[in-house]
């Protein structure tokens, strides 16, 4: 009854600026991440897509805590990538170096903003070319092995701070995207570490993105793994989270597949979703969702 | 008299404060009303600017106080919305804004509406709503109070994080789908609450497990310490930390003969 009454209670707290939520990115950048990606165009390199994902997840977290003139500090945000032999934050230009950084930060310094054209609505049943600002954080690379469990005691060394300087808070939620190999040791065994982290209000979180070079239909917050195609996306639904109650719901609302049992793995999808599995506030369900 | 003047037939009283932690500057609900003495009657208005959602404080003001200037009380108040949009717009149009800011307003600012009006002279109400702020009706027949009816939601339950909302961009023919009219009639010293989202939600809860706030409320709710005790006792027992509006009318008219529930 009590370790039920635990299960109840957890992950209930308020996202706020005072007790904001964190989201660390672990970016597999090991040369096989040069490869074509099996869910895209053809040619796409699972690089040049994971570059994609994490802009525009940045993007979308930036332009979701954004109010009025300014940015809340609803979340603190790290990213660290994985190649050769170590595990290092990945942010470049004035955030280098930096594990977390709170999203005020992180919006105001892009390495840089793109200008790009993207088709839109006229309002009167046309078509017009409207000139948008692209903002990007993160360019694709690739080299070495795929010390994806350095990454995983990194990022447990991280979230071990964070819960004690925020016992309070809502566990961080860590998201690892690759193409599934670790070439460093049992990624299992690295996973259930970082998870086993907890503050006050439950454990760390972690999810899996796997972008495959194996072509085929893409799979959402699977509730077991008899339809991954390989060994690799297998590891990696184990070594995933189980969705919160909230989560299975708002996804639910969004569209995804989800049920009371669906992990945080993705295989060959854009993760977009993600950032709106924690809640800060009344979203209109008439904004459509990036 | 029977025809006594509205203005002497209601009491209006506004409770409001801002989410815990938040400063006034960002209470982003609004509220508005406005006694005559014409066929219009009394017309009061709560919205709620959601917070995910840029400038929506301005947006919710904005709601407000049309419905409060307005003259009608059905669906067609949201096809005048016009002027309300234009005003969004200018208030904004040529701030510098840095490149997420500008790009979240595109996206516009949204609210929750109720707009209620009273017709003092016949005991009459006419309630418009899009969104989740929710009148209560609750009448003063017997010792516990009773509430006649809770739109556009009748249930704690009902509410979600996510409801359709107004937006200060054109809203489309979506708009109309998602309009509720409800009418009803008003005996003297029936009250009606108007409440934004977390407010109602916690109020409909405290009556579905049978601890009713509605006399108190009726009865005790009337200085800024016994609002702050309110509020205290909330967020002690379930009221989610949000802005908090709570519009209290009481009625205080002649007796109706033919009743219509």
């Amino acid at each position: 009854m009590m370790q039920k009454a635990r299960e109840t209670m957890a992950y209930q707290a308020e996202i706020s600026r005072k007790n904001p939520g964190c989201f660390l990115f672990l970016v597999d950048q090991s040369e096989s991440m040069e490869d074509p990606f099996g869910g895209g165009e053809a040619g796409r390199k699972k690089a040049e897509e994971l570059a994609t994902i994490l802009n525009k997840l940045i993007h979308n977290l930036s332009i979701r805590c954004a109010k009025s003139d300014s940015i809340y500090d609803y979340f603190h945000v790290g990213v660290l990538g994985y190649s050769e032999e170590s595990c290092k934050p990945a942010l470049g230009g004035e955030l280098s170096g930096r594990s977390l950084v709170p999203i005020s930060e992180l919006a105001n310094k892009p390495l840089r903003i793109e200008e790009r054209t993207k088709k839109s609505d006229d309002g009167a049943g046309g078509v017009v070319d409207q000139t948008v600002k692209f903002p990007v954080w993160f360019d694709p690379y690739w080299k070495g092995g795929t010390p994806m469990c350095a990454a995983l005691k990194e990022a447990t060394r991280i979230v071990e701070t964070w819960c004690e300087e925020h016992p309070t808070g809502f566990p961080p939620i860590v998201i690892n995207i690759t193409d599934g190999e670790a070439t460093d040791g049992d990624l299992i065994a690295e996973a259930r570490k970082l998870t086993a982290v907890s503050g006050d209000d439950g454990s760390v979180l972690l999810f899996n993105i796997h972008l495959s070079s194996t072509a085929g239909p893409s799979i959402e917050l699977p509730g077991n793994a008899n339809k991954l195609p390989d060994q690799h996306a297998k590891q990696l639904f184990e070594a995933s989270s189980t969705l919160t109650p909230f989560m299975v719901a708002r996804a639910t609302e969004l569209g995804m597949p989800a049920a009371e049992d669906s992990r945080g793995f993705i295989f060959n999808a854009q993760p977009l979703h993600v950032i709106h599995f924690l809640d800060i506030g009344t979203r209109p369900a008439n904004v459509r969702l990036r | 008299m029977k025809h006594a003047t509205a203005a002497n037939e209601c009491d209006i009283k506004v409770f409001c404060c801002p989410k815990s932690g938040n400063s006034l500057e960002e209470y982003e609900d609004a509220w508005a009303h406005r006694q005559t003495r014409t066929p219009v009657g009394i017309r009061v208005a709560v919205a709620d600017g959601a917070t995910e959602s840029s400038f929506a404080k301005l947006w919710a003001v904005l709601l407000a106080e049309s419905y409060m200037r307005s003259e009608v009380a059905g669906a067609e108040f949201f096809a005048r919305l016009k002027p309300a949009r234009r005003l969004w717009r200018r208030r904004l149009a040529g701030r510098p804004l840095p490149w997420f800011a500008s790009e979240k307003a595109e996206q516009g600012a949204f609210a929750a509406f109720l707009g209620v009006q009273i017709d003092a002279h016949k005991n009459r109400w006419t309630a418009l709503a899009v969104g989740d702020c929710c009148l209560m009706q609750v009448d003063d027949v017997g010792k516990g109070m009773r509430v006649v009816e809770a739109f556009p939601l009748q249930k704690s339950s009902q509410f979600t994080m996510s409801p359709y909302l107004i937006g200060s961009r054109s809203d489309g023919e979506s708009l109309n789908e998602r309009i509720q009219i409800s009418k009803g009639s008003l005996r003297d010293g029936d009250m009606l609450l108007l409440a934004t989202d977390a407010v109602a939600a916690w109020l409909l809860r405290q009556h579905e497990e049978g601890r009713p706030l509605w006399k108190w409320l009726y009865r005790k709710l009337g200085t800024p310490e016994s609002f702050a005790a309110m509020v205290a006792y909330g967020r002690k027992n379930g009221l989610r930390n949000d802005d908090f509006t709570l519009v209290r009318v009481i009625h205080h008219g002649s007796p109706v003969e033919a009743k219509e529930r």
